[in-house]
Order: C-alpha cells, then sequence, then structure tokens
C-alpha cells in the first residue's frame, strides 16, 4: 500500500506537468530561442533599454491577449476589443481633461466603460443568441463610429491631459543594472497571473473551461450557461477597458481611430499562447507569453537594418508561424510520450481489470 | 467454409504503439460468403486489425493477402479500390452533399460534366436493393444513423466490395433496424462478400455469423463455427476470467412510491405518460429508438420541460424547468450521447467528475478545495474501477468505458435519489459493461432509484425489477419481471398484438 502510495505521488508529479505546463514552458523556450537568435543579427541587442521597451509595450497587447482568453475559453470571442480600447481610452481622457483626477479613479472609468461595452456584447450574445463573431463584428464597427461621432474628428492631446499621464508608464519599481521592473508592466502581469490563478482554483474560472469544452454537457451539468458567456463577455470588456487606460498613457494622444486593429492582434496573441480557438482549453499565462512573444518579435524586426519597412510585417508574420509550427511540433512531440505513457499505464492495469476494490490506475507506470 | 480459397489472408500481423503492444501475431482467413464475427474486449487489438486491414496504419511485421496477392494498403482509399471497406459505428457522411453524392463520392463518372440523372438512378437502385425508402437526392444532414450505414453499405457494393468490415454497426439502432440491417449483411454475403462483423453483442453474433474469432489483449485467441461456441465460453475466452458475475442482479426489497408521475406529456413528442418509481427500484425502459424514452427522460431532467401533467417526488409536486431544478431536487440524467452531451473531454478527470457538485468543493469566495475534490473523486474512481493513469489525466485519453463511467461517477457524486440512466452501456466492452451493470445494483441496493433506458434487450429485462415499454410517443405496457420476456417486451415495443 505505500508503495502504490509513492508511485502514485511520482506519477502525479509527472503527470502534473500536463498538456498546459508543456505549452508555456515551450513559448518561453521559443522566447528566449528568439531574443538570442537576435542578439546575433544586431548590434547591442541585449540591453536595458531595449527590455525596457519590451515590457512597456506590450502590456496592451497582453492585457487584450487576457481578454480575448476569457471569451474564447467559453467558445466565443471578442473581436470588438480594439474599438473598445478606443473608447474607453478617449472618454477617460475626456474625463481626465475635465476633471484632472488621479490615476486611480481614472482607470475605473476606464474599466467601466470597457464593461459598460462589453456587457452589450455578452447580452447580444448570451441572451440574444447570436454569434459571438457576428456580434463582436458589429460591435467593432459601431463602437468605432460612435466614437468618431462622438469625437467630431477632434483629438485628445496630451497637453490637456494631467501632468501624471505622461510619466506615468516610467514609473518604474525596481532597477536592477539597467533592467527596469515598471508599474504598467506589473499591473498587466499581476492582472494576469491573477486571472491565471482564478483560472485554475475557482469555481467560476473551472466552469468557463467546462462551458468551452462542451456547452451542452455544461448546460446538463446544471451550469447557467447563458449568464457565464454574459460576464465573460463584461470581463473582456472590462480588461480592455483596462488596457484602453494603459494605451492613453502611453500614447498621450489619442484620436477616434486609436486602438484600431488591436483585434487582431489579440487573437494572435492568445492563439500563438496555446489558447485553442474551439474554447476550453489553454491558460493566460500561455496568452500572454504569445503577447509577449510577438510583441519581442515585432520590436526586434525593427532593430534588423536589413529588413526594410515594407517587409516588416511580412517577416513578422513568417516568425509567428515559424513559433508556432516550432510550439506544436514540440508539443506533440511531448504529448505523444505523455499519452503513450498513460495508455501504457492502463495497459498495465489492464489484467486486474475487474474486481470491485482494485486499485485502478496503474499510476506508477508513469515511470516507464 | 464451402470456398477453400480464403478472399483475404492476414499472417502474422503485429503493431506497437510506442510501450503498447497493441497486435502481436495475429492471423486470420476470411473467405468468401461468410460472416465472420470479430469479438473481444476494448483494447483487444480489434480496431487496430481494422485500421491495418483499410490501410490506416502500416503493419510493424507480418502480412497480407488478397485475393491471391499481396496487399499493403497505402491509405484507406487505396485499401477501397482493391475492394477492402469498413463501416463504423458512427458513419461519416458528408451532411450537405445528397445521398447519391455521398455513394459516389471519389468514384464518379470521370468527365467534366456530372451526370446527374444516371447517378441518382444508380443509387436509387443500390438502395432499394437494400430494401431502404431514402430519396437519393436529398441532403445526408437528415438521415439517421441506420440510413447512414445504408449510404456506406450502398458505397461499398458499387466499390466491388470484397471485403466489408463492420465495426459495431448496431450499436446505434433499434431492432428494427438491426433486423434490416441483418438481411442487408446476408444479402451481401450471399453474393460473395466476406462481411467481418464486430460487436459487443452476443446475441447477435450468434444471430448473423458464420464463424466466431475471439481477440484478447492484442493476440487472437480461438476461431470457430458458430455452432462449436457457447455464450459462456464466449465471454470466458473475451475476459479470460469467470463470467459468473455478468449480468448479476440482487433481488429487491420493495421500497416506498418514491417518483409519481401522471399523465406527462410534450406536445409532438411524447403524451399521456404515467408510472410509479420505488425507492431502490431499477424501472427499465424499453422501445425501439424514437420511440419518446430519450425525450421523456430529457423531460423528467428538465432539458425539454413537459407541458402537461405532474411530477411527483415523495408525494411533493416539482415543477422541473431546467437542469439545475431536475438536480437541486435529486434527479440525474446520464445522457446516451456521452461524446456531445456527456464530458468535457480537453478537461481532467476531476474536473469532470465535480462539475455539477462543484459548489460542494468551493468556499464562499469561489475558492475549490482542491484537496476534498480530489479524495471525492478518488473514492468514485476506485469505487467504478476507472481506468486512468491519473485524476488529472485528460478525459479524452480514456477509453470509451472508462468515460462512460467517469460520466457515472459525476451524477452518483450529486447523490441522486433519481437517476435516470440512458443506453448507459452502449458501445463499451464486455468487461466495462459488468462493472456497470453490478454498480446499478449496488446503486438500487442503497436505495436510489434508477431508470434505465436501454436498447439492449437482454440487458434491461435482467437489470430491471419491471420493464415499461413505449411505442411512439406513449407508455404501452408495464412489465414486472416475472411477465417480461424478450418476446413480451419486443412484440409490445413494435406494435404486434
Amino acid at each position: 500500500m505505500t508503495d502504490s502510495a509513492g508511485m502514485e505521488a511520482v506519477a502525479r508529479r509527472r503527470v502534473n506537468l500536463g498538456p498546459d505546463r508543456v505549452k508555456e514552458l515551450t513559448l518561453l523556450g521559443i522566447i528566449v530561442l528568439s531574443v538570442l537568435m537576435f542578439s546575433f543579427l544586431v548590434d547591442d541587442y541585449l540591453s536595458g533599454r531595449f527590455f525596457n521597451r519590451v515590457t512597456t509595450s506590450v502590456v496592451v497587447v497582453a492585457l487584450l491577449a487576457a481578454a480575448q482568453a476569457l471569451v474564447i475559453f467559453s467558445r466565443n470571442i471578442d473581436l470588438s476589443v480594439g474599438s473598445m480600447v478606443g473608447v474607453a481610452a478617449y472618454l477617460t481622457g475626456d474625463f481626465l481633461g475635465a476633471t484632472e483626477q488621479g490615476p486611480l479613479p481614472a482607470m475605473l472609468v476606464a474599466i467601466l466603460v470597457g464593461a459598460v461595452l462589453g456587457s452589450l456584447n455578452g447580452a447580444l450574445v448570451a441572451y440574444g443568441g447570436v454569434p459571438a463573431i457576428i456580434v463582436t463584428l458589429g460591435t467593432l464597427a459601431l463602437f468605432r463610429t460612435l466614437l468618431s461621432i462622438y469625437s467630431g474628428g477632434a483629438n485628445i492631446l496630451a497637453g490637456s491631459l494631467p501632468s501624471w499621464v505622461l510619466e506615468f508608464n516610467n514609473i518604474t519599481l525596481v532597477e536592477v543594472g539597467g533592467l527596469q521592473l515598471r508599474l504598467v508592466f506589473v499591473i498587466a502581469l499581476v492582472v494576469v497571473l491573477l486571472l491565471h490563478w482564478a483560472f485554475a482554483r475557482l469555481r467560476w474560472g473551472r466552469r468557463i473551461y467546462a462551458l468551452g469544452s462542451n456547452p451542452s454537457a455544461a448546460a446538463q451539468a446544471g451550469l447557467r450557461t447563458s449568464s457565464m458567456v454574459f460576464w465573460s463577455f463584461v470581463g473582456s470588456g472590462a480588461l480592455a477597458g483596462l488596457a484602453g487606460f494603459m494605451f492613453l498613457t502611453r500614447a498621450g494622444t489619442i484620436s477616434a481611430t486609436a486602438g484600431a486593429g488591436l483585434e487582431l492582434e489579440s487573437v494572435a496573441a492568445a492563439v500563438v499562447g496555446g489558447v485553442s480557438i474551439l474554447g476550453g482549453s489553454g491558460t493566460m499565462l500561455g496568452a500572454f507569453l504569445g503577447a509577449v512573444l510577438i510583441d519581442t518579435l515585432k520590436l526586434s524586426l525593427i532593430r534588423v537594418p536589413q529588413v526594410s519597412e515594407f517587409w516588416r510585417d511580412a517577416f513578422l508574420g513568417v516568425l509567428i508561424l515559424l513559433a508556432v509550427i516550432v510550439d506544436v511540433t514540440l508539443r506533440n512531440r511531448f504529448n505523444r510520450r505523455w499519452s503513450s505513457q498513460a495508455r501504457a499505464a492502463m495497459e498495465d492495469s489492464a489484467p486486474a481489470a475487474v474486481g470491485t476494490a482494485r486499485m485502478a490506475g496503474g499510476s506508477g507506470s508513469a515511470d516507464a | 467454409m464451402a470456398d477453400p480459397d480464403p478472399v483475404m489472408d492476414i499472417t502474422g500481423v503485429s503493431k506497437r504503439f510506442e510501450a503498447t503492444q497493441a497486435l502481436s501475431d495475429v492471423s486470420l482467413s476470411l473467405f468468401p460468403g461468410e460472416v465472420h464475427a470479430l469479438v473481444g474486449e476494448n483494447g483487444a487489438g480489434k480496431s487496430t486489425l481494422i485500421k491495418i486491414m483499410t490501410g490506416i496504419y502500416p503493419a510493424d511485421s507480418g502480412g497480407m493477402i488478397l485475393g491471391g496477392e499481396p496487399f499493403n494498403p497505402r491509405n484507406s482509399a487505396d485499401a477501397q479500390r482493391s475492394g477492402v471497406a469498413a463501416i463504423y459505428q458512427e458513419p461519416s457522411v458528408f451532411p450537405d452533399l445528397s445521398v447519391a453524392e455521398n455513394i459516389f463520392i471519389g468514384h464518379q463518372d470521370q468527365g467534366v460534366v456530372v451526370d446527374w440523372g444516371g447517378m441518382y438512378d444508380r443509387a436509387g437502385d443500390l438502395l432499394s436493393q437494400l430494401d431502404i425508402d431514402i430519396d437519393p437526392r436529398l441532403p445526408a444532414a437528415g438521415l439517421t444513423v441506420a440510413g447512414q450505414q445504408a449510404v456506406e453499405i450502398a458505397k461499398a457494393i458499387s466499390l466491388d466490395v470484397r471485403v466489408l468490415i463492420m465495426d459495431e454497426p448496431t450499436a446505434a439502432l433499434s431492432a428494427h433496424e438491426v433486423d434490416r440491417l441483418f438481411r442487408q449483411v446476408r444479402s451481401l454475403r450471399d453474393s460473395g462478400v466476406a462481411v467481418l462483423f464486430i460487436t459487443h453483442r452476443l446475441e447477435e453474433l450468434f444471430a448473423i455469423s458464420d464463424r466466431i474469432s475471439v481477440f484478447r489483449d492484442g493476440r487472437h485467441i480461438s476461431t470457430r463455427l458458430v455452432g462449436d461456441v457457447s455464450e459462456g465460453s464466449l465471454v470466458k475466452e473475451m475476459v479470460g476470467r469467470d463470467p459468473s458475475d455478468f449480468f448479476s442482479r440482487g433481488q429487491h426489497l420493495e421500497g416506498e412510491t418514491l417518483l409519481e408521475v401522471q399523465g406527462l406529456g410534450l406536445t409532438g413528442v411524447f403524451s399521456d405518460v404515467s408510472f410509479e418509481l420505488r425507492r431502490g427500484e431499477v424501472l427499465g425502459f424499453a422501445g425501439l429508438v424514437g420511440a419518446g424514452r430519450t425525450d421523456l427522460a430529457l423531460s423528467l431532467f428538465g432539458v425539454s420541460p413537459a407541458d402537461v401533467g405532474t411530477i411527483r417526488l415523495e408525494g411533493k409536486e416539482l415543477q422541473i424547468k431546467s437542469p439545475q431544478g431536475a438536480l437541486a431536487n435529486g434527479i440525474a440524467y446520464l445522457s446516451e450521447d456521452r461524446r456531445r452531451l456527456g464530458l468535457s473531454v480537453e478537461q481532467s478527470l476531476v474536473a469532470n467528475i465535480t462539475l455539477a457538485t462543484l459548489d460542494r468543493y468551493t468556499s464562499s469566495l469561489g475558492l475549490i478545495d482542491r484537496n476534498r475534490e480530489r479524495e471525492d473523486a478518488e473514492g468514485l474512481r476506485r469505487r467504478l474501477g476507472i481506468k486512468a493513469p491519473s485524476l488529472t489525466t485528460p478525459v479524452s485519453q480514456l477509453s470509451g468505458g472508462n468515460q462512460q463511467k467517469a460520466m457515472l461517477a459525476k451524477w452518483l457524486n450529486t447523490n441522486p435519489k433519481v437517476l435516470i440512466l440512458d443506453e448507459p452501456t452502449r458501445g463499451i466492452d464486455v468487461g466495462a459493461k459488468a462493472d456497470v451493470h453490478r454498480f446499478i445494483d449496488d446503486l438500487a441496493t442503497s436505495g436510489v432509484s434508477i431508470i434505465l433506458i436501454s436498447s439492449d434487450l437482454p440487458e434491461v429485462i435482467a437489470m430491471s425489477d419491471r420493464v415499461a415499454v413505449m411505442r411512439e410517443g406513449q407508455l404501452v405496457g408495464i412489465f414486472s419481471r416475472r411477465e417480461a420476456t424478450q418476446e413480451r417486451v419486443m412484440a409490445v415495443a413494435v406494435g404486434v398484438r
């Protein structure tokens, strides 16, 4: 008994390095790999300045990747995040221009604006029964158009904002040898880690995975699937609102086209990060790493003098594809090994198969 | 066999998947004009053999001879061109293409212009040969499973098939559809085709096959003429153990009435259904597929609430409008369609088991107590004998029988008063089936009332205290255990006077 318990512990430890951890680790490896590659191509590439630039610029996309992952987990998609960023950034800029408030109220306003917009998406998808891709394609255009009308073509200029806004991005918490850990990055990271933890440990996280994995099964298990979908869109909107706040602090100047195109970048980051577009699988940390990878590639390419501006997007596309191919190949190799161990475990226990009190599982065979 | 020359000779075939020896040194001969049944538990190697025969996997060693020539199909299209085709439990038709296009896909006329009229005519001929009334012009989307199988059989005939493999074709069919399928199989056999027939239902083997081969753990155990085999010996060879606990059903104490259904109906689906269920009773529901049994279950579970009639539980009238409502009142439902409705296959075993009961493991802040969750899941895993490497294994990695047990574990964890089991043993192997049967018995003995819907007539009769029979949306009879014979139940189910 003690022996089998010990073996079980071994098996559990091994198996815990499940598909999700593997995804995250390979992604991390690919990020390191691409940084190494660029460090050979570009002089002075590995510098504190570059680190600071990436960690500041990734914040918006990282938050949007989280917003996107949240709805993709539930087998939906949110194409309106770019427009929500624009609306939230613009309205928050207006609010700040009028009231001269500090960062915290501004952040809350941005999140609130995003959540309200998200609730419209959520209501139409969850209670209107319209597919998410249609609804959010519609609101993508709708939010943007309303913003254009509201703004009347006028931009929000840095001069009209309180002075803290432009300094917000440079607030550094810790600095080690030129590497600055900036507040905005820490905020994004904390949000992502909290969400990651919530999806692993909280009831609603588990339920959203279950919903995305098999909506009918979730309904039959007694879950309130409509309200779950609704709230995941509200959450996605709130995160997009926070991203809008970050956008405002980085750009300073906000036009009616602010944030356009970010929806596709957020989908790309989530998918590169191993979030299954079919719902039910992937992690917040994965989506975050996907955002970091894409942003690193993007900023690195600018530094390669041989690549002309015209070719940059094409190169970025190729690099993303390469990264995904390497990722999928590595992951498949690992998963194959892993699942053959699983099969072997079941085969091993097969002869003893039928008693009631059998020790199910052949847990020890992960050693094989 | 009458014909001394086999159409297909398989000699010494082995196949290994990394750590698993799926087939070891298997030899089998198929003769033209025979129905050759292949039986064995899940994991016995049947599926692997089929996949090698149809070119999906190459064999590691050994070889196949088809019609006197070496046969090494590169893929299933290649195998089909050589005359080896397979039909599966759930056929894969193209839903948006017409029936005729489905039949001729891949081998229509090679010309630029499709001869639609000729194609429809030929498809119509093939289907009428099969004694099935389907319009070849209609899209395949609306076909029943039986209809889809007929399309695949028609396709095989149009390909001049020499060896037809049928992998559990009867699993989703009702009794009269099975009869028709058997007529189709016999007429294929009589025209000289070798049919390799795989089923988990033993009585079907004896009805349809000429010879029976048993596989176990990737090995060929025996091949015998059907006349030389008994059910008992067969089951023993398949599982390599004594079949005494197969269909073991203890005697039950009669409890008081727990559930009382009065005049329940759902417009256009079923009507005027009344029955009582006692505590600790197993009430079987027999009937043809489409008789309304699943619809009745879905009403009791609140998925599609009934529009007339009353449901009383422990004397109290219930208004069940949703699965949440049903679960709150202690009614749980194990769906017949585990892939589509039952499990979140990407999720871990433990997450699936506790999905419907997460509230119990969650603090007021929504944090899941993973230790308690694991404890309960582990308890259920042992109780049901779910074979899995660990509780965190994604359910997609488990075999069909173990997935079924995982689903059962999910509902058991809700501590139901009434557990509705819809086809709980469909498509799972003999060992897992016996486990499920024993488990139903245990549960009933412990006081849970069970509604057992099954199209497996011997099963529903052997497992139930009483057998209710539905036909065309009506409850047409309830038999006590003593009265319920296969002939009687079937006669009522099909409407014979």
